[in-house]
């Protein structure tokens, strides 16, 4: 490679060389020795951390292997032994499905244990063998670690958010709410929009941009909210409030077990 | 919570081993307590008798019984896991040999109800005596929609009420449910509903049904519908669940004539303006059709959707959701909460809609003239007749399903 960047810096053999004086010929010189010497270090520093990398694929794949016939291993252990059985006599507690069953999670723990400590012990050998070889040091862990907790911020929020939705919204319909689903999307985004600065600040990108423009957003889904509730919608919830009002007080069989004149009952 | 309680005796300690029968009463107004009191005095010798009540009975008030003080549960318009501990821990230690459990409101039985509860347990074989009450038309109804089907097609049980207030139980089948109660030891399970039929016909105990006329229905101790259906249908899904091992095998329906009687048909219902009756619960369910149905897909097959689609847009005079349907449907979300599909206060939030919609049918169906009782019935045979789905499904959960 370093001969054929040598070779393209230097006049091809039927080139007519430009007329160059002392002080020309020393500035290619010092610009080749610059790329030579730039070139050698990029070089030796990859040629440094490909162990590392060796060993961060290798750890990950020998920990996963581990921890896929640990998994096998509790699992066919722990039916034979009829854990799942021996523990809902024990606890009392029958509420499991198949798929999460005491023997499951605890296998799927044992095989995702092992894969984290794959991930633990390449990333710290990589994290070594780039240490020693970048000039200044510098390490690459502190981030990464950073990047696996957005990561599950991430993933949390997403979960969170999911969730209060659906609640809302099943809550609101049972309440017989007409903009169920316009008071779902809002708390959904609400806490989006707060995953998503989170996210970025521990990330450490846009530093103040990310607190400024999340300020503006989370205050601005809130205005909205207010405004369409209590300005633009103020018909629809009017209307939805008397109608919520009317069935509590006159024939409401939704929220209520009877009907005030007791000629349906639930119970 | 499922809790023992130490039971102190109000009376003298004379232990009189053998004494009968143990009657097990809910807190109850005085002049229930007297009617009560009155009927089973005179259908019972007073010495075999045993009286079991939270409430503070003067012993000197009714000198020929006996009395012992029972725990204070939270209970009121159904049994609780702490009530069958209670009693069984309470029969063991008078020595009874069959119990009666009367709810709040059971003044409104006659003595023939408490006399062939109690009977059958102390005389007969039965281990679980229920009682089959007449209810209005419209009387009763998660019980006509979701348990008495479910509980019929799954456990072939005939008995109407599988979640009855007044209970005749041998001292065999006390202790089982005591067992059975403590499953029911999480704080916030101290309100959910235990099911006496699905664990004596698990247990292979004997069960008859009696006819006991019109009773007063205790109210919920929580009037809203939005709370209270998910806490006995997600008790119910998760008793099916636990006991799915035994009701995956095919078992024939009793004969209607023996053992177990066929309710009496309900008296036709009063002629009522059933489109001004169902027209909330229709405006519910259509509300939820354009904002569950997302929530829905997940649950139901394409099959019950197209059903669900065309429902929403029938008129109210026209309102009939399909028994077939129905029992789909109950089966759907009794798979989604065995696989979790959703989550589970969420799925079985998402049923009540759905369940209204079936109430407004049904209410339909009373007001044209038909026997409830009858729609009632195909309903249940609805549910039998796709057992098999439900069967399929439980075992094979991701076979395609149209």
């Amino acid at each position: 490679m370093q001969t054929i960047l040598v070779m393209m810096l230097q006049p091809g053999p039927n080139q007519t060389l430009p007329p160059l004086d002392a002080g020309n010929s020393s500035i290619w010189r010092h610009m080749s020795d610059a790329l030579h010497q730039s070139i050698d270090r990029v070089l030796s520093v990859l040629i440094s951390i490909l162990p590392g990398i060796l060993a961060f694929m290798m750890a990950l794949a020998v920990f996963t292997l581990i921890g896929m016939a640990l998994s096998a291993l509790l699992r066919r252990g722990l039916t034979a032994a009829k854990f799942d059985d021996r523990l809902a006599r024990g606890s009392g507690n029958v509420d499991w499905a198949p798929s999460t069953s005491p023997t499951a999670l605890i296998a799927r723990a044992s095989f995702w244990a092992c894969v984290l400590l794959g991930l633990i012990i390449g990333v710290s050998a990589f994290d070594a063998a780039y240490a020693t070889a970048a000039t200044p040091p510098s390490s690459l862990l502190p981030y990464l670690t950073r990047v696996v907790g957005a990561a599950f911020l991430l993933i949390a929020g997403t979960l969170i958010a999911r969730f209060l939705a659906r609640s809302v919204l099943i809550g609101a319909v049972n309440t017989q709410l007409r903009y169920a689903r316009f008071l779902s999307l809002g708390i959904k985004w609400l806490v989006l929009v707060l995953t998503a600065a989170m996210v970025l600040d521990h990330l450490q990108i846009g530093g103040n941009v990310v607190e400024l423009a999340f300020g503006i957003l989370f205050g601005g889904i809130v205005l909205t909210l207010a405004l369409a509730i209590g300005l633009g919608s103020r018909d629809l919830v009017s209307r939805s409030l008397e109608s919520h009002a009317e069935h509590s007080s006159d024939s409401s069989a939704a929220p209520s077990t009877t009907s005030p004149d007791d000629s349906i009952r639930h119970f | 919570m499922a809790t023992a309680y130490p039971i102190p005796e109000i009376t003298a300690p004379s232990a009189r081993p053998g004494a009968g029968l143990l009657v097990l009463l809910a807190a109850m107004t005085p002049e229930q307590l007297e009617s009560v009191l009155a009927n089973l005095t005179a259908s019972f010798p007073a010495e075999g008798l045993i009286i079991a009540s939270s409430d503070a009975l003067p012993a000197e008030s009714y000198p020929s019984l006996r009395i012992v003080a029972a725990p204070a549960t939270n209970a009121s318009w159904t049994h609780t896991a702490a009530d069958f501990v209670n009693v069984y821990q309470l029969a063991e230690k008078n020595g009874a040999r069959a119990i009666l459990m009367l709810s709040a409101e059971s003044g409104s039985l006659g003595s023939s109800a408490f006399r062939d509860l109690a009977n059958a347990v102390l005389t007969t074989s039965t281990d679980l005596a229920v009682p089959c009450y007449d209810l209005p038309p419209n009387a009763g109804l998660v019980n006509s929609a979701i348990l008495y089907p479910l509980t019929r097609a799954l456990f072939a049980s005939r008995v109407r009420f599988p979640l009855a207030v007044d209970l005749g139980l041998s001292l065999r089948m006390a202790e089982r449910l005591a067992v059975a109660a403590h499953r029911f030891n999480a704080p916030n399970q101290g309100e959910a509903p235990l099911w006496p039929v699905n664990e004596a016909t698990v247990a292979g105990f004997t069960i008859d049904q009696f006819d006991v006329g019109p009773r007063v229905q205790p109210p919920p101790t929580i009037p809203d519908l939005n709370t209270i259906l998910p806490l006995v249908t997600g008790a119910l899904f998760a008793d099916i669940d636990a006991k799915a091992a035994f009701w995956q095998r095919f078992r024939q329906l009793p004969h209607a004539g023996n053992p177990m009687p066929m309710p009496r048909p309900m008296p036709q219902a009063p002629s009522i303006d059933a489109a001004a009756e169902i027209a909330p619960m229709l405006q519910a369910f259509r509300l939820a059709y354009t904002n569950l149905h997302e929530i829905w897909s997940l649950v139901l097959p394409p099959n019950s959707l197209l059903g669900l689609k065309r429902l929403s847009a029938t008129d109210a005079a026209a309102f009939h959701m399909p028994e077939s349907l129905w029992a789909r449907i109950v089966f759907d979300f009794l798979l989604a909460y065995r696989l979790r599909t959703i989550n589970r206060g969420h799925l079985l939030g998402a049923l009540i809609p759905l369940y209204l919609a079936w109430v407004a049918s049904h209410i339909n169906v009373s007001a044209s003239g038909a026997n409830p009782e009858r729609h009632i019935e195909a309903v249940a045979a609805a549910f039998e007749a796709d057992k098999t789905y439900l069967v399929s499904r439980w075992r094979w959960p991701d076979r395609f399903n149209p």
